[in-house]
């Protein structure tokens, strides 16, 4: 299965000047849990935050949501791959590189993204159609 | 066949069968114009969805006839009968949506996100069809089910997303609007009434045993 059919296309971004509370409102509102930040002066550099540093590195440390700007706790560089590329190379890449999440892009720009639990809903779906999986 | 060992092994219930499978197969073809006509804006394609309706409301006649002369254990004729028009209910719905596509310009976030939920909705046919054939052998569908399941859920998903881009539309006039927020909704409402056909087979499954 390639990645473009599990993947999720909405990507929404924000940029690095921002604080996080306005990357929580995006968040809640948008009901997604990762936004892709733009850094200032860096037109090719995105990074990515995600709920899980929001609540470990600012909630848990009990910082301020509006004097942390986003880009302080962004991770970069993005990690992606192409939307040719079959689920089970996205599986490698999560645990070579570490991360929950891989975004997908086509030629320069990112049409979506993949997390851990796509990957599983990907996986049951290759064992439902009969292909040899996990 | 797993089906010969519960009921009569008479014609009848193979017949019911082999067009039970050539409803959904057609379902699948259906599913396939439909999402190829709206991603290259085919008109003529698009209107091909009313003839296979048609094709479709004819193959269904034929099975209840097939049903109710005889065909499987009474038990289990209302929950077939309701497979079946539950696919039916398939047709009508993916005919309704393909004529408010054809009167749409869709903008160009939306018409991505509607071209990705046409093509879920393929796959979602697709293994439907899986299921049944799986039903057919009397292999267990529960990975079957479950991966239905997961398409609907990524629909349901997109549809959240669509319906947030359409908020932020201008809208010329009553009809434009209504017509938009039908095509949506009758695109992302397939995957539900497809979820319910995947629910009659593992009831009817389970009913066998």
């Amino acid at each position: 299965m390639k990645v473009s059919e599990i993947m999720t296309s909405r990507i929404e971004y924000i940029s690095g000047d921002s604080s996080v509370f306005e990357a929580i409102e995006k968040m809640i509102e948008k009901r997604i849990r990762s936004l892709v930040v733009k850094f200032r002066g860096e037109n090719e550099s995105h990074g990515v935050i995600t709920a899980r540093d929001i609540v470990c590195k600012v909630i848990a440390r009990k910082k301020n949501l509006r004097e942390v700007k986003v880009a302080d706790i962004a991770s970069r560089p993005l990690v992606s791959i192409e939307q040719e590329a079959e689920l089970s190379e996205v599986a490698g890449l999560m645990e070579e590189s570490g991360v929950g999440r891989v975004f997908v892009r086509e030629g320069d720009g990112i049409v979506g993204v993949v997390a851990l639990l796509d990957i599983m809903a990907g996986t049951l779906i290759m064992r439902a159609r009969g292909k040899n999986v996990v | 066949m797993w089906f010969n060992r519960f009921f009569s092994r008479g014609k009848s219930e193979k017949r019911v069968l082999d067009k039970i499978r050539s409803h959904i197969e057609l379902l699948c073809r259906a599913c396939e114009i439909f999402r190829s006509a709206l991603e290259n804006e085919d008109h003529d394609s698009m209107r091909r969805i009313s003839n296979l309706e048609r094709e479709a409301d004819s193959i269904k006649r034929e099975i209840i006839s097939c049903i109710y002369e005889g065909a499987f254990l009474p038990y289990l004729r209302p929950n077939l009968c309701k497979f079946i028009e539950t696919v039916d209910d398939v047709f009508d719905l993916l005919e309704d949506t393909s004529f408010h596509a054809m009167n749409l310009y869709l903008p160009h976030g939306i018409r991505d996100e509607s071209n990705r939920v046409a093509l879920l909705n393929q796959r979602m046919c697709e293994m439907l069809l899986i299921t049944f054939e799986a039903m057919v052998a009397g292999e267990d569908l529960r990975e079957k089910i479950l991966a239905i399941r997961i398409y609907e859920k990524k629909i349901d998903d997109m549809k959240f997303g669509i319906l947030c881009d359409l908020k932020e539309l201008s809208i010329d006039s009553y009809w434009h609007g209504k017509s938009l927020s039908d095509f949506v909704s009758g695109l992302t409402t397939i995957s539900d009434i497809i979820e319910d056909a995947g629910d009659y087979l593992q009831i009817i499954h389970l009913s066998m045993h």
